[in-house]
Order: C-alpha cells, then sequence, then structure tokens
C-alpha cells in the first residue's frame, strides 16, 4: 500500500533519500504496518514527538491504510 | 520598598508614592489590573482624561530570574472597551525593577496637542517630561533614531537605554495602535500591540519613555543564596525542555505553522480553510533557511534575561534588517490569513505594522476582513502594503482600516468578522481545536490565545492531551491555563516558560522559590494560582462595572453555524461551560474586599 510520510523541523533530514525538505515522500509499504514500523524504518531518535494521521493525532500502534498522510513533528510550540 | 511613578500629562506634576502594602506581592498584569481596577472608572473615554496607562515590570522584573523580564502595559482598551494588559518584550522591564520601580502611571491628557511629550527615567532617581515638536508623525524607528541622537549630543545616551514608543498611528488614536519597546539590541520591535494601548499613549501626548539606567545594580534579594539556587534550577529546566530548549530556539515561534496547518486549525484566507496551501513559504523552517543564507541572526533573546532565545532578525535579500523575523502570529495574519505565501512580502508587512506601530494581528485580521470585502484580493502583497499605508497616512480609509477588524467588516459590509469584544482572533480556528475557543469567547482581554494557550494540551501534547476536535474538557482547560498566565505575567515571566512547567513539576517548584527568596515572603503553589485568580478578579470585575455580560464570552456566529475544512466541525463548547470558566470571581472578590 501507498503512505504519504512527511516529517517537519529538524526531522526532515530523516527521510530515506536524505534529500530533507517538508515535502512528502511515498512509502510502498505491506499492509498492516504501523506508525511505530515506519518510525523505526526511518530511525526516528527515540524522543518524544507528535503524530498525526490525516491530520487527527494518532497513537503510534496504529496501523496504517492505502492512502494515508503520515505527519511526525518533534516536540514544538510557540505562539 | 518598590515606588510608584505618577506622571500628570495634565499639569506636568511627577511624584512617588510607595506600593500599598496590600499589593506587595503584585507586580506585571496583577499591578495594571489591579490599578485600573481601583483608579479608572469603568466608564471613562479609553482616549479622554479619565483613563489611564499603567507600564509595570514583573514582580521578578531587575532580578536574574531567567526569562523574567516581561513588561506589563495596562488601562482601559479603546479597542474592547474592556480592561487590558498588553504584554511585550524588551529591555525595559528590566531597567524599571532595578530602579525600584513597580510602576509607572501615566494620568490626564494635555491641554497642548501639537507637542509630543519625552518622558525620561535616568539611573540616580530623576524623572523629566520635556516637550519636543520635532518628533511628531515619526514612525517608531525614526523616533527612536531621533531620540538617541539627542540623548548622544547630551552625553546620557549609551547602549544601556530602553525605549518605549508609539508611531504616527498612535498619536491618531488608532484602536489597533500598540506600543514598542527597543529589544536588547536596540531594534523598536517588540511590541505591548494588542488592544489599541497605543492610542492610549497618544491621548496623553506621550511620544517616548527613555529609561537609562547605566550603572544600577540589581535589585536585592531576601535570600540571595536560594534565589540563585532557584534560578539556576529554574534555566536548567528551560535549557533541556524540547520546546524551550531546542525548538524554539531553533526555529522560533513560527515552527508552529506546519504542525498548526497539519491539525487543520490555521486559519487562512479570513477563517475560511484550515489549512493554506502555501504554509511552506511562510513556515518557521523556511525563515529560517531564508535568513541563514542572508547571514540573518536566527537566535537571540527579545527581552534582558531570556535564555529560551527564540526571537530572529529578519534580513533583505542584501542582508540588511527588516524587522525582527516575524512571529508565528504575524507571519500567519499577514501570510495565510491574506492568502499570502512569500515570506518577503509578509516581513514587509511586518516591518510596515511595526514603523506606523500597529499591532500586527488586528492588522492582518483586518486585511483578511478587507480581502473577503472584495476590495482587494486575497494573496495580493502589494495591495495590502498600500491599505497599511493608508493607515499611517490617517487617510480617509487609513482611519477605517487602522480601527481594526470589526470597523472595517462593518464598513464594508462583510459577514464574517472574527472578532471577540471587538478584538480581532489570533492564529488558530476555534473549530477544530476547541480549547481556545473558550480562551478566545471568555477572556477579559477579548480574543487573545496567550490568555489561556490550550494549544498545548489541544495539538502540541505538553502537559497532557485534551482532544482537540471534542469539546469534552475544554473550559477546565482554558479556565486552569487563563489562572496561571495571569500568574506567569504578574511576575514577569514570558509565558514560553510554561511549556517547561506543565511538564517538570520542578520548574514549577522553582517559580514560587524564586519569589520566595527574593522577597522573604511565603510563596508556594496555592499562592502563584492565588495571584492569577485575584488579577483574573479585578479584570472580570471591571468589565462587568464596563457593562459586559455573559453575552459578551461568545464566539461570532459563524463558528457555531459554518463548518470548517478539512474536519468539518463547528465549535461545540455550550454557553454553560463557557460560563464557568470565570466561576471563582465572586469567592475571590469577597476575600479581596471589592464587587
Amino acid at each position: 500500500m501507498k503512505v504519504d510520510v512527511v516529517l517537519f523541523a529538524y526531522l526532515a533530514t530523516f527521510q530515506p533519500d536524505g534529500r530533507g525538505g517538508r515535502h512528502s515522500r511515498t512509502f510502498d509499504l505491506e499492509e498492516g504496518t504501523t506508525i511505530a514500523d515506519v518510525i523505526a524504518m526511518i530511525g526516528l531518535p527515540d524522543e518524544p514527538r507528535v503524530v498525526f494521521v490525516n491530520s487527527r493525532h494518532a497513537p503510534e500502534d496504529q496501523v496504517l491504510r492505502e492512502g494515508d498522510r503520515l505527519a511526525i513533528f518533534p516536540p514544538v510550540a510557540g505562539g | 520598598m518598590r515606588e510608584i511613578v505618577r506622571v500628570n500629562m495634565a499639569t506636568g506634576a511627577i511624584s512617588k508614592e510607595p506600593l500599598p502594602a496590600a499589593w506587595a506581592r503584585y507586580g506585571g498584569r496583577a499591578l495594571t489590573s489591579a490599578l485600573v481596577f481601583k483608579e479608572v472608572p469603568a466608564d471613562a473615554d479609553p482616549l479622554g482624561p479619565d483613563n489611564k496607562l499603567i507600564i509595570a515590570p514583573g514582580l521578578l522584573g531587575g532580578t536574574a530570574a531567567p526569562n523574567g523580564g516581561r513588561i506589563s502595559i495596562g488601562a482601559k482598551s479603546p479597542l474592547t472597551g474592556g480592561i487590558k494588559e498588553s504584554n511585550s518584550g524588551g529591555t525595559a522591564a528590566h531597567a524599571l525593577g532595578k530602579m525600584g520601580i513597580a510602576a509607572i502611571i501615566i494620568e490626564g491628557v494635555p491641554a497642548d496637542k501639537t507637542v509630543s511629550y519625552v518622558l525620561r527615567l535616568f539611573p540616580d532617581g530623576m524623572i523629566d517630561l520635556v516637550a519636543r515638536h520635532d518628533l511628531k508623525g515619526l514612525g517608531t524607528y525614526e523616533t527612536v533614531a531621533v531620540a538617541k541622537g539627542i540623548e548622544a549630543a547630551e552625553h546620557r545616551f549609551s547602549d544601556k537605554a530602553s525605549f518605549i514608543t508609539i508611531g504616527p498611528t498612535g498619536e491618531m488614536g488608532m484602536k489597533s495602535a500598540g506600543i514598542a519597546m527597543t529589544d536588547p539590541h536596540g531594534y523598536p520591535n517588540r511590541f505591548a500591540g494588542r488592544g489599541g494601548l497605543g492610542a492610549v499613549m497618544g491621548s496623553k501626548g506621550l511620544k517616548l519613555i527613555a529609561i537609562f539606567e547605566e550603572g544600577l545594580k540589581g535589585t536585592e534579594h531576601a535570600d540571595k543564596e536560594a534565589f540563585t539556587a532557584a534560578v539556576r534550577k529554574f534555566a536548567n529546566a528551560l535549557t533541556t525542555h524540547a520546546v524551550t530548549g531546542t525548538a524554539l530556539p531553533t526555529y522560533g515561534t513560527n515552527v508552529l505553522a506546519n504542525i498548526i496547518n497539519e491539525a487543520g486549525g490555521y486559519p487562512t484566507r479570513n477563517f475560511s480553510s484550515g489549512q493554506f496551501e502555501g504554509v511552506e513559504g511562510i513556515s518557521g523552517e523556511t525563515m529560517r533557511e531564508i535568513t541563514l543564507e542572508r547571514g540573518g541572526n536566527v537566535k537571540h533573546g527579545c527581552h534582558t534575561g531570556c535564555v529560551i532565545q527564540c526571537s530572529r532578525y529578519y534580513v533583505d535579500k542584501d542582508g540588511h534588517y527588516m524587522t525582527k523575523g516575524p512571529e508565528y502570529e504575524s507571519a500567519w495574519s499577514l501570510g495565510a490569513n491574506c492568502g499570502i505565501s512569500d515570506m518577503d512580502t509578509v516581513a514587509a508587512l511586518d516591518r510596515k505594522c511595526g514603523d506606523i506601530g500597529i499591532d500586527t494581528i488586528e492588522a492582518g485580521v483586518m486585511l483578511g476582513v478587507y480581502m473577503a470585502s472584495g476590495k482587494i484580493a486575497f494573496g495580493d502583497g502589494p495591495a495590502a502594503l498600500a491599505a497599511l499605508d493608508e493607515i499611517g497616512k490617517g487617510t480617509e480609509l487609513g482611519k477605517i482600516l487602522g480601527d481594526g477588524a470589526e470597523a472595517t467588516g462593518l464598513a464594508f459590509g462583510v459577514k464574517n468578522i472574527p472578532v471577540v469584544k471587538h478584538q480581532g482572533l489570533p492564529a488558530y480556528d476555534p473549530r477544530p481545536i476547541q480549547g481556545i475557543g473558550v480562551t478566545y469567547a471568555t477572556s477579559t482581554m477579548g480574543a487573545d490565545h496567550t490568555a489561556g494557550y490550550t494549544i498545548t494540551s489541544n495539538v502540541l501534547a505538553v502537559g497532557g492531551t485534551v482532544d482537540p476536535l471534542k469539546p469534552e474538557g475544554q473550559a477546565a482547560l482554558s479556565q486552569g491555563l487563563q489562572i496561571a498566565t495571569a500568574m506567569l505575567d504578574s511576575l514577569g515571566f514570558c509565558i514560553f516558560v510554561a511549556f517547561a512547567v506543565l511538564d517538570m513539576p520542578e520548574a514549577f517548584e522553582a517559580i514560587h522559590e524564586m519569589a520566595a527568596a527574593h522577597t522573604g515572603e511565603a510563596w508556594d503553589a496555592d499562592a502563584l494560582m492565588q495571584l492569577g485568580k485575584e488579577t483574573l478578579t479585578y479584570e472580570r470585575l471591571f468589565n462587568e462595572h464596563a457593562g459586559f455580560t455573559n453575552a459578551d464570552d461568545r464566539l461570532p456566529k459563524f463558528f457555531l453555524e459554518e463548518k470548517l475544512a478539512p474536519h468539518d466541525v463547528v465549535f461545540t463548547v455550550t454557553d454553560e461551560e463557557l460560563d464557568s470558566v470565570y466561576a471563582f470571581v465572586p469567592e475571590v472578590a469577597a476575600q479581596l474586599g471589592i464587587k
């Protein structure tokens, strides 16, 4: 299945193609892949993060589905 | 003993009086709000002789408390018609704190409207008021440049000077006019922006306040050793938390653009969509990349004592200073809310707002409303800049636009005007982020995100999580944060310390430890919360006296009726829940003996 993955702020450098940037990359994943599986695959550091699937917060054990957009942020704030 | 400085603009009299003993725990917002409550009639004309402009450093102003150098400016607001505390960075709070000044009260109005007055405070305690004819109508940057030249000629100026000023919009009494403070590098780019307080300062004939602190020592502490230990503990928490230690110093506040957009709560084109297709162009990441490429500064503190360092300067293509790195709110209001996705355009608009002296949030919300009227098109940067020029010149059109979003919407027949208590909504749509809607609706300040920043738990997973799309738990979340914020504003802390405080118990402890060690009085968690409640009680009662009722604690109807993409939701927190937020007021008012 195809899932779009976007990484923000300093996590952008972890995109597997090594090119950084905040544009989405399409991952070809096996059915049943979870968010945690993707995080392990791209080797994100073991630190707190905020995860959205299709603009909703999502727990990391959530199973991804065809066409999902997965967005991952490090802890950020401002205002 | 801290003192209050009273300046009468009608007579030119300047006097000092001791801070009342009952207010020994007050500083910053607690003091400005208590003073407005006590001394300003609730029915006063905001631009008339009975209103007072009150400037107060926090209780810990002038000390080494990390991120404790914020300043509060209070008055009755010409924009909202209610009480206002507008909070800013810069260097003035620290200087006033070191002078032992708890507050400056500017009262009365001068008979001669053609003169601009300059109030000067010197390190030896001398204070004078000087009439000048060469500052009228100048922008904030030129005002400060001229003032520096004069003071340098008189051998008074040094780098240890702080300036507080207004642009031409404040002199013209426009309701979106703010008050500018110089930052640690002397740029007048930090603002007490909200609520039209620049117009109040202008109505007093006061163009500039200059504070000279050269040679002043820091304030003394009741227990220096304990204070130093608490400072160390607090600084350690701020520099190790992921938000205050890494994300904010690296990207600035505008690091929020992408996450709020991702969450579907990034108000776009006058709050008609929750996601902006051009967010990448105005995001914090992009701003950092552009600034680094051009050789600009991407990390410094906006106020004395800041260890978070989320401020930055935006430079033009040749590397010259243009303006501060537009904050998240400004990049949103002048960007996404206007359909503008170009950072240089946003920076040019930010610079113009700063120079003519208007609040960037109110300006961007106004421009969004003006664009919705069809008079100019969404996305048209040059037209937006031209509209700001009209404001600066005070043309017939400019006078309407300069009075803000509501005045503009009413003048041009716009249906959806995003304001609460006549003040424009900031950068989070309250439909997909319901907690912030509670804060917008109920805050004593009118629509204000900083008053109770529920984005923490609603979106950022700081201080726990509360589902942003559902009404449950939002009123309690907003209430707790409104109380805590009023407390931080009173001690003089930057509210960004809350990101660490909400997650790290030792950071919260360090706050009451600093307060106790500095003052020698007993402070604990309850005392901190009591300070917040007392502050809000003065504000709420002032607003009641000014005629506000629960009916004013509501969002505009379109947020309850028109669904917002991508989540297709409306605001669903009930009126009953909104009315529960200030349920503590009668009890605290009784404790204070006020009605």
